[in-house]
């Protein structure tokens, strides 16, 4: 099986982490102002989503750490090791599975949908695949791909 | 070690931390999911929602809306009835959005305890919670978390919870006024005896067409209630 080039998988995970950095960081700057962020067509969906019990976790916004996240795995992208192969996946995966269950949250609990959130989890669905396709390619390999050497 | 070996050894953790991670989610989610209904769980469902659908709406007791305005909608229920819920959350949501919020009706919550012994408990509670101005947030929270109709789970920590969640600002009043409006609630269900209603909800209307009072019964459909508004208007 052939694989994109490691570059080209970096390059693409530092590209959409830094979609996510920027999505976060807006709706942390909503929230910190006592806002939501603005949901297209007038929908109110992100500010029940926003302003519901489930928008914190500690006290702390979840856009905090999802901003912390996705800077990860930005700079997971910068290296070429396993280090960052490896920290760069159980990040993405973390993500990734917190998503899931916030995406579960937003249909079946508080019943509404905010336009953010949904955008940020299909930025961390696709870091996932790409996290897991670097890994999976070259973990353990300073060279190239695994599958491409045998 | 070896590449070979590495790579092995991080897949391995890799694929361990997958079904770790698999596992987490749906533990938060059957926990969240278990937590939902029983309606005693702290983590109360629509908080948020009702205080901001009820934002800005003027509150006197239990009287949603200004407390001018000509039209008068009674609404006799008990707190634990799923069919008062559903009057409250699909019948009454367009008249408060158009008729109380521009002042021509207000719309008041009158209890009619009538399923079980947590009913005039629950309505004292939201008679107290109305003497801070909750009173309507209180009924729709509740409302929203409601529970199997004398299940138990309309305790005293379950009021609590949603006195909280309503907003009720001095805890210690209210918990001290609840037993004050008992009276209260057993003076509106007596007088929804005497308006010969025999379920809830049931619905009464004041207006400058009205003879005092009038009973409606139970409107099956926003349409139905709005017409009566108009015939008491």
């Amino acid at each position: 099986m052939s694989y994109p080039s490691e570059g080209a998988l970096r390059r693409a995970i530092a590209f959409v982490a830094a979609l996510g950095v920027a999505v976060a960081t807006y709706i942390a700057i909503e929230a910190a102002g006592g806002d939501a962020p603005t949901c297209l067509a007038g929908s109110s969906g992100c500010a029940t989503v926003a302003k519901s019990s489930y928008s914190h976790v500690a006290g702390v916004n979840i856009a905090v750490f999802g901003i912390v996240g996705y800077a990860l795995l930005l700079a997971s992208a910068f290296f070429a090791n396993d280090l960052a192969r490896f920290g760069g996946f159980l990040v993405a995966l973390g993500g990734f599975g917190y998503s899931v269950f916030l995406t579960y949250i937003e249909l079946f609990k508080i019943e509404a949908i905010c336009q953010w959130c949904v955008a940020s989890a299909v930025l961390m669905t696709i870091l996932f695949l790409l996290n897991a396709t670097r890994l999976v390619a070259y973990a353990g390999n300073e060279a190239g791909p695994v599958a491409e050497r045998a | 070690m070896s590449g070979t070996d590495r790579r092995t050894q991080l897949l391995q953790l890799a694929a361990g931390a997958v079904f770790l991670a698999v596992a987490v989610v749906l533990v938060l989610i059957v926990v969240n999911g278990s937590s939902s209904g029983d309606g005693g769980d702290a983590k109360l469902e629509g908080v948020s929602e009702v205080n901001r659908k009820l934002a800005g709406i003027p509150q006197q007791g239990m009287v949603l809306g200004d407390p001018k305005a000509p039209v008068e909608v009674v609404e006799y229920a008990d707190l634990q009835c799923p069919y008062c819920k559903a009057f409250t959350e699909e019948t009454l949501p367009p008249i408060i959005e158009k008729q109380v919020k521009n002042g021509e009706v207000k719309v008041a919550f009158h209890n009619f305890t009538i399923i079980g012994e947590q009913s005039l408990p629950a309505g004292a509670a939201a008679l107290a919670a109305g003497a801070q101005g909750r009173g309507w947030n209180f009924v729709e929270l509740f409302y929203k978390n409601q529970g199997a109709e004398n299940s138990g789970y309309a305790n005293d920590a379950f009021l609590e919870a949603i006195a909280k969640g309503a907003g009720v600002k001095d805890l210690d009043k209210w918990n001290a006024d609840r037993a004050k409006f008992t009276a209260e609630v057993k003076e509106t269900s007596a007088e929804a005896q005497e308006l010969g209603f025999k379920g809830t909800p049931s619905v009464a209307i004041r207006g400058p067409k009205t003879n005092g009072l009038e009973p409606i019964g139970t409107p099956s459909s926003t349409g139905d209630l709005e017409k009566a508004i108009e015939e008491a208007s």
